[in-house]
């Protein structure tokens, strides 16, 4: 088997708009190597990937394979290029083998199962993950869908894989098998790897070259063995970052502002995602609930914040049952904050200023007589809520949607920081998709919180948040809490270890 | 000769069967129609129009040019083009499917009553019927042995797309494009394509169980011929959970209902004639109740359909 | 927004339904071309039946009364997020109500009986309303396509009681129920042949409006119409929400069955259902579910409505000319809406400011 094509991106630029995500990049990955790029959010990682698959049209400079200049998506699947994306590209309804079989270019019209089948089965042999092939995508938990994206992948023949962040969704040891089994085949020179990444420790383990971009530009290219993470992380963002550490008054035993007991909650096909979890979160504290994504949390946080049912165990807040009424967020002080905000805790047509007032329009001063709205309070309220958190909104009155992801975090942080009700902040993800100065500003709301002697609950899928704030950290796996260690104790091993299920 | 009366509660179902094979005939081809659309994703809350339209257009055809064949294959032509111009309609970004589907049952029905009004004449050549009970003495079930050639090219076409949706590359795009569209996108699967074929063919599925009404049973046009079947359709592929086959039966299911009025009149049962009358709607809303559920997902509904909801 | 992206946002709410109906009536005229008549003919008839003198203005105003109610119908569960087609059923069972309560209490001064009537219709049409919303809410069924079987069984309640429980043996041809004596139905604007329910229609409009973007409540309804998820959280009652915004949608539909019954027909009979309400549909869309935009739309439509009977005289149109017209304006309006952000000068402006986004998002 002849080795994988030579990849060669020459001079790459692509604007989108009066964006300039790409500006004369040039990245070479030789056959049989495993190369990772590494940048910010927004260096154009993702961007320069679609282009060397011909999903983008280059403003200037070309993409050539084995020499050869590629120009479409076509002619890039056909010389042997594939990418597995950070989204699932399957269809959840249809089972595996329907899957890896719709993906194939060259299908007959009538399909002739038995041969399809007898196909993937041989395919299955040799390769390097087992999924069941009659089970539907999803019933697949997102580790295994990650396994079928990659084996769809080389079921199509692929011989230069692409894959964008594709142990985010993945338990440690999970992570280890795929970047394992990628490595194996990378190093039998049937495959050849470009690894999008934010996790330098994956980069030293597995790649042998390494790129790195910043804000569009190309900043560096090196072999792995000749470089490490400070110098990596430093040429990412442009400056000496010293490992931040938050310095902070280490917590003792205080009173239990928050109880969870014995709380199951279903998900949307019915079956329980949280199972009988109990917390206790206590004042002046940052409690961390680490864990993989789709391990129960998001409905953990729904549950708290009244998006979902409940359907047995409490929930206690300073000693009295709490139920997520109008009524009882407020005088508990209660605030959640899920991930994602713009979808889940914002009205996306509705102006910022209206967002900053949801949970205080019907009370005075926004509210006259108990039930006429006074909008000049609420002008005032919101333009005094951007100024201190600095917001950046084109006008108050901008629909919220407009706003990047950072200032809508900003928006949906101010509108439960602001007045000082806050007493328990359920947060989740908070960070995801932020740059390094949102991300601060954030994690620094969070500590001054703390500080003040209120809590936090903090439900995060990056570890490394966790480490840097959190006072205590518990691990969910499978729906239910696992392990329980204070920051200072942690053994990482132990952690990963809990994170995997075991 | 008999009839119904003198055979009882053995008449009355011996009518009820033979009207629910009648009626079901509409009910298969726009819930077959709407279940291809809803499969590619898109709800056609229009078919009530579309059915309308090709009803009047069968109708129409037929009347003029003698052939009521040629009036079905125009009723399925006509409506086919309505369901082309909804499912191109909906591709428009920010278009929601329900308001232009509900623009549909206006635009189909009004059009159809405007060139319906010029049809003077009671009725127009009938589609031939297959005389199973010929040789039957008992007027009642000679009278439910006539059946429609349509019923047996519905039976087929359901078996056409159930074979289809499991076994042909199309099948299988298409109940991707349905399911995951931007995983469809993402594989070259031509998305928008797939959605507003299935939606036209949906559409001209529609305007063939339209003909049914103005060609075989009742066999007129009026205005009020159809009251609401198209709609129940859409009810029926839900409850169907969206298999060919099911749809199939569903649409007996729902025939019956329909017959239940008029079977029970004919047997000397009356009164409360405008409930009986309502028990399809009745049968539906029932029917809904039952399938649906807050916060479960149904299964086998397509992707793309539970998330926009 | 800056002022210009404020400005250019404002036109744009006003050049889209302003295209829509451009671009209809352009439409309209093709189609009347086509089928042989003249379209200059038709818009100066339609002109001429529904402004062209006091007479006209009266019909078109007539028209416009439930119009602006039915429109009501879909706008209010629309804004708490409900999309609803059960108008015709609401007006019809409001009618069949009021009918019933007016029968009961003839005894009583006009003007209590009129008022009882206008309660039982607009509490049967808010609970027909609110019944298809319920389901949607707790149940997961289309609200759509349970409010058109409603409107469906609407119909066929009438029919039943019509000739039923409530026929009146003098009515022999055509089945309706007993009469409401003159003295007790509802009276016209001093001075005009408009009977009182335009002034209902109007006021409904109106605190329609005032409900919505004035108070707490409107408010609530808003965020449950524009993200139940974020409604949730911040600790909402949906349900609750979602019930009175239907509902009181509903009552206007049942009001305007009421007045049909109390100024138009004086009983209930199959006459009332006259699809004011699938109209009332159309004018809520085309209003984009706004209350005051409805008020003028509905005198538009009430416009075009009223010229139905000059299309068929001295243009050889059948009624469903109309029809065809409404659901041309339907499918011009949700095609303009696809233009929303796309008109230039607008897209330019906005596009700027939304760079942000595509920033950090990338």
């Amino acid at each position: 088997m002849h080795a994988p094509p030579a990849v060669e991106a020459v001079g790459i630029s692509k604007t989108f708009g009066a964006v300039r995500a790409l500006d004369g990049v040039s990245l070479e990955v030789r056959p049989g190597s495993f190369h990772a790029i590494v940048g910010e959010n927004g260096a154009g990682k993702s961007t320069l990937a679609k282009c060397l698959l011909g999903f983008y049209h280059p403003d200037a400079g070309e993409v050539k394979l084995d020499g050869a200049v590629v120009t479409t998506t076509a002619e890039a699947r056909c010389a042997g290029l594939g990418m597995v994306f950070q989204h699932f590209t399957l269809a959840p309804s249809l089972t595996v083998a329907e899957n890896l079989v719709l993906a194939r270019p060259d299908l007959p019209l009538v399909l002739n199962w038995k041969r399809e089948r007898e196909r993937l089965r041989s395919f299955l042999e040799r390769a390097p993950f087992l999924v069941d092939l009659d089970t539907r995508v999803e019933y697949l938990a997102a580790g295994q869908k990650q396994k079928v994206e990659i084996l769809k992948q080389l079921y199509l023949g692929t011989r230069v894989l692409i894959l964008d962040e594709p142990t985010s969704v993945l338990t440690p040891s999970e992570a280890e098998e795929v970047m394992t089994v990628l490595s194996a085949l990378v190093q039998q020179v049937s495959l050849s790897v470009l690894l999008i990444t934010h996790k330098l420790r994956e980069v030293m383990a597995y790649a042998d070259q390494v790129t790195i971009l910043r804000q569009g530009r190309w900043v560096a290219s090196s072999a792995t063995r000749d470089i490490d993470v400070p110098r990596i992380a430093e040429l990412m963002i442009g400056r000496e970052t010293p490992m931040e550490q938050i310095t902070q008054p280490v917590v003792r035993a205080s009173a239990p502002v928050l109880e969870i007991r014995d709380l199951l909650v279903r998900g949307d096909h019915g079956l329980p995602s949280v199972k009988h979890v109990s917390l206790t979160l206590n004042a002046g504290e940052i409690l961390g609930i680490a864990g993989v994504s789709g391990n129960g949390q998001r409905e953990l946080v729904q549950a708290i914040g009244g998006q979902r049912d409940i359907e047995s165990g409490s929930i206690t807040a300073f000693g009295v049952p709490y139920h997520a009424s109008r009524e009882a967020i407020r005088t508990t002080g209660l605030f959640t904050l899920p991930e994602e905000p713009l979808e889940n805790a914002t009205v996306p047509r509705m102006s910022v200023a209206e967002n900053l007032a949801l949970r205080t329009f019907d009370r005075p001063p926004l509210a006259k007589f108990g039930f006429l709205l006074e909008r000049g309070a609420l002008r005032r309220a919101a333009e005094e809520e951007v100024r201190h958190f600095s917001i950046r909104a084109p006008s108050i009155w901008s629909p919220i949607r407009n706003l990047s992801g950072g200032n809508v975090q900003r928006a949906v942080l101010a509108r439960d920081l602001a007045n000082g009700e806050a007493k328990i902040l359920v947060v989740a993800n908070p960070c995801f998709g932020l740059d390094f100065a949102a991300t601060a500003f954030v994690h620094n709301q969070l500590v001054d919180l703390r500080n003040r002697g209120k809590s936090v609950l903090l439900i995060s899928e990056d570890l490394d948040e966790l480490l840097k704030i959190a006072d205590r950290i518990l691990v969910m796996s499978g729906g239910e809490i696992v392990h329980e260690t204070m920051r200072t104790d942690l053994d990482l091993a132990v952690v990963g270890r809990y994170m995997g299920g075991h | 000769m008999q009839n119904p009366e003198s055979l009882g509660l053995l008449g009355i179902a011996i009518a009820l069967a033979g009207g629910a094979i009648r009626g079901s005939i509409p009910y298969i081809y726009v819930s077959l129609g709407e279940c291809l659309t809803e499969k590619s994703g898109r709800i056609n809350l229009g078919m009530e129009g579309i059915l309308l339209m090709g009803a009047m257009t069968a109708f129409g055809v037929s009347d003029r040019s003698g052939s009521p064949w040629l009036g079905a294959l125009a009723a399925a032509i006509v409506s086919g083009l309505l369901g082309l111009l909804h499912g191109a309609l909906t591709e428009l970004p920010g278009v929601n499917d329900i308001a232009a589907g509900i623009a549909m049952i206006i635009f189909g029905s009004g059009l159809a009553f405007f060139f319906g009004k010029q049809f003077v004449a009671p009725m127009a050549p009938q589609l031939p019927v297959f005389d199973l009970g010929a040789s039957v003495a008992n007027t009642a079930l000679h009278a439910a042995l006539r059946m429609s050639p349509l019923f047996f090219l519905g039976i087929a076409v359901a078996l056409v797309l159930h074979y289809a949706f499991e076994r042909t590359r199309w099948g299988l795009h298409l109940r991707a494009v349905g399911d995951a569209p931007d995983a469809a996108y993402s594989m070259g699967i031509a998305v928008r394509r797939h959605r507003i074929v299935a939606t036209t063919i949906g559409g001209a599925l529609a305007g063939i169980g339209g003909s049914h009404l103005t060609l075989y049973f009742p066999g007129i046009w009026s205005e009020g011929i159809s009251g609401g079947q198209g709609l129940m359709a859409v009810a029926l592929v839900i409850f169907a959970r969206w298999s060919p086959l099911r749809c199939l039966a569903a649409s007996l299911l729902f025939g019956g209902a329909q017959a239940l009025g008029p079977s029970l009149q004919s047997a000397g049962i009356s009164g409360f004639y405008h409930v009986f009358n309502a028990s399809p709607y009745l049968l539906t809303l029932g029917v809904m109740i039952f399938s649906c559920s807050r916060n479960r997902t149904l299964t086998g509904i397509p992707g793309a359909i539970a998330r926009r909801g | 927004m800056t002022s210009q992206a404020a400005l250019s946002s404002r036109l744009e709410a006003v050049i889209i339904p302003f295209t829509a109906i451009v671009a209809a009536l352009t439409l309209f005229g093709m189609f009347c071309a086509w089928v042989g008549a003249s379209p200059a003919g038709v818009y100066a008839s339609i002109y001429k039946a529904g402004f062209g003198s006091w007479y006209s203005w009266q019909n078109s105003l007539l028209r416009a009364a439930p119009l602006m109610l039915c429109g009501l119908a879909t706008a209010l569960p629309a804004r708490a997020g409900i999309i609803t087609v059960g108008n015709e059923g609401a007006f019809v069972v409001g009618g069949l109500a009021s009918a019933a309560a007016g029968l009961a209490t003839l005894q009583a001064p006009a003007w209590l009986c009129l008022l009882v009537m206008a309660v039982a219709g607009g509490v049967a049409g808010g609970l027909w309303i609110a019944l298809s919303a319920g389901l949607q809410y707790y149940r997961g069924i289309n609200a759509v396509i349970s409010s058109l079987l409603l409107n469906y069984i609407g119909i066929a309640l009438l029919l039943q009681l019509v000739e039923g429980p409530m026929h009146d043996p003098g009515s022999l041809n055509f089945p309706a129920t007993y009469p409401i004596p003159e003295s007790h139905q509802l009276g016209h604007i001093p001075g005009s042949r408009i009977h009182y329910g335009l002034v209902f229609g109007v006021i409904a409009c109106i605190v329609s409006w005032f409900l919505l973007e004035r108070t707490v409540w409107g408010m609530k309804v808003k965020i449950v119409g524009g993200n139940g998820r974020a409604a949730k959280l911040v600790g909402l009652p949906l349900g609750t929400l979602v019930l009175t915004a239907s509902f009181l949608g509903g009552a206007c539909a049942g009001l305007a069955g009421m007045v049909e019954v109390a100024a138009i027909h004086g009983r209930a009979s199959q006459a009332i259902s006259a699809g004011y309400g699938y109209v009332g549909i159309l004018v809520a869309f085309l209003s984009r579910q706004s209350p005051l935009r409805i008020l003028v739309v509905s005198v538009i439509l009430g416009a075009v409505l009223a010229s139905g009977g000059i299309l068929q005289r001295d243009h050889e149109l059948p009624d469903a000319t109309i029809t065809v017209f409404e659901g041309i304006a339907f499918l011009a309006i949700l095609a303009s809406e696809a233009l929303s952000g796309r008109i230039s000068f607008v897209r330019s402006v906005i596009k700027r400011e939304a760079r942000e986004l595509a920033d950090a998002k990338s």
